[in-house]
């Protein structure tokens, strides 16, 4: 007699529903309102490269020492350098790398000696060509540049 | 049951094409339908095919690990753990009691997470909206501890050959314990949801049955072989990376239908969550990492390595000529040797009946077609 | 890697039942296997099944040693529920030789050998489906024999279905 009472007034399916309900509370709410709100990414986050620069002298900490491209399954990075006659040490002149192939695994961030190769927290890489995103030096030292908008 | 001929006049032959909201990626399989019955399937896979065994002959064994991640990308974690278990074993080499616990708790987060995109869209495929966005709600939680781990949500790279490269950041214990009780009574709601629902069990009672036999005939593994009432985990069978210390069941139920697939997912949820409580009560000192050579080359040899992932059996078989490259790296996928069975499970039942038997299978088409 | 022979009462059983047909027993970094001449591999298998409770076949693979005379090596791996131990059963064929079917003996062999014919392009006799796998049926090449390179692919097949004219 109480299972047919349960089935005829619908009591599993009212006991479901009653849960959709519940989380209708506002306190419930999970979206993250983006690009009003910049999600927060995780210190570790493996995101768009950047070369570093040494703060004190302005000179970037790359050695040229070519472990990163060595490294790099996809063979995407690109290193130039010449020999300083003076100091006998590699001084980078280009650096070149394939943000359109990279899987951003961090071996390369990983294989740098010196941290100047850093998967930063940027996501957004967008561009509107396929070029755009074969980055040189300059935009691997200051980064991508989102467009900000204001609401 | 009625085996399908091509001399029945009212047989019509319909495709579910590789673009379908219910296979779970890019799966093709043309039904014979007499009617509403399905007379027969026949599946095409493929599409989704890069070439990751061939790639594994021409990259290094640590470049090749973040490849392994894009098989089974739900559940990306294990697959790594499968790769550096198989090399390990080729070079001779253990990973550190830390490394160890570490690579257990990651693993059990990711059986976690797995199980819950898994129930989101097995429901949303029968017709149950909600349950989609609470579980990758709480999916998100997990997602969040692996992206404060290792930098990614879902291709994690997290295991290296030899242990962990990453030292684990302060506040994992206090975030995996609280995640262990969060996630409880979310479980707890899912069922409420589902488990008496009359629609729920209508659907799923009775649908694709694959008693044991079969399922050991067509080298079915995972919650599917549970379901049919085989003990069987590899994590118990064939332990490795420290699961012997932990205490878990294994859960099996007897009528291996779609239903009782689902309760043994539910249920190994609840185990994964026992082992994270007490795989978190004490994480061994000691380096995250074995001493490892720079230049990793196995002596000439081969292995066969398998793990339990939530799909099931995932192996590794690596054959190395003593070079710095694999020889041939050969990937076993659970989701492949699942799928095959479909045509067995879906003989005679209702097209619907197929959305909910591609869903109970639990395919990932990156692994099928890797 | 370190091999020693393996020996145990199912290698006993085994030597009985197959005598000369079994040309090694051995054991490399502790996993067993045995290697076998290409005919007698199906009534290994199914010597296994039904007398020492090998019911669960895992994988059947292929390697690729071009510079061996007998070029492929097919590799069986089995596991037994009831001794809960892993067994692999290894044959090298030659190019062009056409290996017996396991479907008769284990149902799971059906994809594992088209995917085997799709990659190596080794045929087995007797099998219900001998299509491709994963690539397309027209397609021409067998990605995973070492002469075949990584970036080659079927330009033909590519230009005629896709539309693209270089073929990549």
């Amino acid at each position: 007699m109480v299972k047919l009472l349960r089935t005829l007034f619908l009591v599993d399916l009212v006991q479901g529903l009653w849960v959709t309900f519940r989380n209708q509370h506002p306190k419930h709410i999970y979206t993250e309102q983006y690009p009003a709100e910049r999600p927060q990414v995780a210190e570790r986050y493996r995101g768009a490269p950047r070369l570093n620069i040494n703060p004190d002298n302005g000179q970037t900490l790359c050695i040229a020492c070519d472990l990163c491209s060595v490294a790099c399954p996809e063979n995407l990075i690109v290193v130039t350098s010449e020999r300083n006659p003076e100091t006998r040490r590699k001084e980078l002149t280009t650096f070149t790398y394939d943000t359109a192939r990279c899987m951003f695994c961090g071996l390369c961030e990983d294989a740098c000696p010196v941290d100047a190769l850093e998967l930063t927290q940027d996501f957004e890489m967008a561009t509107y060509t396929r070029d755009g995103m074969i980055w040189d030096r300059q935009m691997l030292e200051e980064g991508p540049k989102p467009k900000q908008y204001k609401y | 049951m009625p085996e399908a001929t091509f001399l029945d006049a009212s047989e019509l032959v319909l495709n579910m094409g590789p673009q379908h909201p219910s296979t779970h990626g890019v799966l093709r399989v043309i039904l014979k339908l007499d009617g509403e019955k399905v007379m027969g399937t026949e599946c095409v896979i493929g599409y989704l095919h890069r070439g990751v065994e061939k790639i594994g002959e021409n990259r290094t064994y640590q470049m090749f690990a973040p490849y392994v991640d894009r098989m089974d990308y739900i559940a990306a974690v294990s697959n790594g753990l499968g790769y550096c278990l198989a090399v390990e074993k080729l070079m001779g080499l253990e990973a550190p009691p830390r490394a160890q616990v570490a690579r257990v708790l990651l693993t059990e987060l990711n059986r976690i997470a797995s199980h819950l995109f898994w129930l989101g869209t097995h429901a949303l495929d029968i017709g149950a909206i909600t349950p989609l966005f609470y579980t990758l709600r709480e999916r998100e939680e997990i997602l969040k501890i692996f992206e404060n781990y290792c930098g990614a949500r879902l291709t994690t790279h997290a295991f290296r050959i030899g242990g962990l490269q990453y030292e684990l950041y302060d506040g994992f214990e206090r975030e995996v314990k609280a995640l262990c009780d969060w996630v409880i009574p979310k479980i707890d709601e899912y069922e409420e949801l589902l488990t008496s629902n009359r629609i729920w069990v209508q659907r799923l009672k009775g649908v694709g049955i694959l008693n044991a036999d079969d399922c050991k005939a067509y080298g079915v593994t995972g919650p599917v072989l549970r379901a049919a009432g085989v003990k069987w985990d590899i994590r118990k069978a064939l332990p490795y990376s420290g699961y012997e210390k932990f205490d878990f069941e294994v859960p099996i139920t007897h009528n291996a239908d779609t239903y009782d697939r689902y309760v043994v997912r539910m249920v190994e949820m609840r185990q994964s969550v026992r082992i994270l409580r007490q795989a978190v009560e004490n994480i061994p000192a000691g380096p995250i990492i074995a001493k490892v050579p720079k230049v990793i080359k196995p002596p000439a040899g081969e292995a066969y390595v398998s793990i339990e992932s939530p799909k099931g059996e995932l192996g590794y078989y690596i054959v190395s000529d003593g070079s710095t490259q694999p020889y041939r790296l050969r990937v076993r996928p659970p989701s492949l040797i699942n799928l095959q069975a479909l045509d067995r499970m879906a003989r005679g039942c209702l097209v619907a009946d197929i959305v909910a038997i591609i869903g109970t299978l639990d395919i990932v088409l990156g692994e099928v077609d890797r | 890697m370190v091999v020693t022979p393996w020996q145990n009462d199912l290698t006993v059983e085994l030597k009985e039942a197959f005598g000369d047909q079994i040309l090694e027993l051995s054991t490399g970094l502790g996993q067993d296997y045995l290697v076998a001449g290409p005919e007698s591999v199906i009534a290994i298998l199914e010597h296994l099944k039904l007398e020492d409770e090998y019911d669960y076949l895992v994988d059947i693979t292929a390697v690729d040693w071009p510079d061996k005379p007998e070029r492929f090596e097919l590799v069986y791996i089995l596991y037994s529920f009831a001794r809960n131990h892993r067994l692999r059963v290894k044959t090298r064929i030659a190019e062009g030789s056409h290996p017996p079917t396991a479907v008769g003996v284990h149902l799971t062999a059906d994809w594992l050998e088209r995917e085997v014919f799709d990659m190596f392009g080794i045929e087995f006799d007797g099998h219900p489906n001998m299509k491709r796998l994963l690539l397309p049926e027209e397609w021409q090449g067998h990605p995973l024999r070492k002469d075949h390179g990584i970036l080659q692919m079927d330009n033909r097949w590519v230009q005629e279905n896709m539309g693209i004219d270089s073929g990549q």
